[in-house]
């Protein structure tokens, strides 16, 4: 049997590669077809296809590290670049709608009214829903670093409510969120109101749904024992997202609910 | 030798079960075995015939997707060439 004598990871040959690029060749073609010809087929094998090739990645990843044993120390320094290295990428995602929100409300033109908000917008409450919103996304950020602590004390079922926790945090958000969306006066085709509304809290949603996802693929992993109180990097990288998700929301609810 | 010790130093960290619920055993310990087999399978087919069917069943569906969708995005485009080919007269 060969043997490295280094710390490092050499991925073996893999087809997910393969199967990812496909799958996004047929959702960005299935929104074509959506779009153009009321066509959702490929759409949805985009998506199924993506949620295969995901799975299985990354089931991959946890067969690699935790029953493989590939994921050293100087592996796990790798990752966690890894894992900044994505949130900042997504730091100036969000960065482009909050730039478009205040390009169009700091200068508001005629047509609008020469006023923010716009004529004809009713806008939110900000010390409605979303301030329970927010309170909600602060509770579970607290919720998440109680998990963290439990996790590294070894204290294997506080660990487990208080991610429960999280996870159910998350998704009163979402439901709160969507309601909202329902009830709302105004929709993303009222004017650039609507649009940098829609854009930055749908995009944000869709991020409160990911972290969500992530958190609960460690729940999972917790109740089997794959996490040790020293080395449980995966739960760390949802935690971090989660964190940054928690911020995005802050910021929005500053910047387009109080402020705007 | 280097993976194989670091992999036993990962089970000598293994918390010691003490799970409440009954139906959550520490199965760690088996898959590590498992998966550390020295046979030639490769690491995503390594779980059992379930990996199988779940990796032709992913390929089926890309490469047959892509196909599909070649044959669905070219039989539109010939079509939507067809009607502009032939423009309605204002009467």
């Amino acid at each position: 049997m060969t043997h490295q004598s280094h710390a490092y990871h050499m991925v073996k040959p893999s087809p997910w590669p393969l199967t990812g690029a496909l799958s996004a060749l047929l959702m960005t073609s299935g929104l074509a077809m959506w779009f153009h010809f009321h066509s959702m087929t490929l759409l949805m094998l985009g998506l199924l296809t993506n949620t295969l090739t995901m799975y299985q990645w990354w089931r991959d990843v946890t067969r690699e590290s935790t029953y493989q044993g590939h994921h050293t120390p100087p592996v796990q320094k790798g990752l966690r670049y890894g894992m900044i290295l994505f949130i900042t990428s997504e730091v100036f995602f969000f960065a482009g709608f909050f730039w478009a929100f205040y390009h169009s409300s700091l200068a508001p033109t005629p047509q609008l009214g020469g006023h923010w908000p716009p004529t004809g917008i009713t806008p939110l409450n900000p010390l409605e829903v979303p301030l329970l919103n927010t309170s909600v996304l602060l509770a579970s950020g607290v919720s998440i670093t109680w998990a963290h602590h439990s996790l590294m004390e070894n204290n294997r079922n506080q660990m487990i409510q208080a991610l429960l926790i999280t996870i159910l945090l998350g998704l009163y958000f979402t439901l709160l969120q969507a309601s909202e969306y329902f009830e709302s006066p105004f929709t993303i085709s009222d004017g650039i109101y609507g649009s940098t509304f829609f854009m930055a809290t749908g995009f944000h949603g869709l991020h409160v749904i990911i972290g969500s996802t992530f958190l609960t693929i460690c729940f999972i992993r917790q109740l089997m024992f794959h996490f040790t109180s020293k080395h449980h990097f995966g739960f760390e990288a949802a935690a971090w997202y989660w964190h940054f998700v928690d911020v995005v929301w802050l910021f929005l609810y500053i910047s387009i609910y109080w402020w705007g | 030798m280097l993976r194989n010790l670091l992999a036993l130093r990962q089970i000598g960290q293994r918390t010691i079960s003490t799970a409440s619920r009954r139906h959550f055993k520490n199965k760690v310990p088996e898959k590590q075995k498992l998966f550390q087999e020295d046979d030639e399978i490769p690491l995503y087919l390594k779980g059992g015939v379930a990996d199988a069917l779940l990796y032709r069943a992913t390929m089926i569906l890309t490469v047959g997707g892509k196909a599909f969708g070649m044959f669905e995005g070219t039989a539109y485009a010939i079509y939507e060439l067809a009607v502009a080919s032939f423009p309605k007269k204002q009467e």
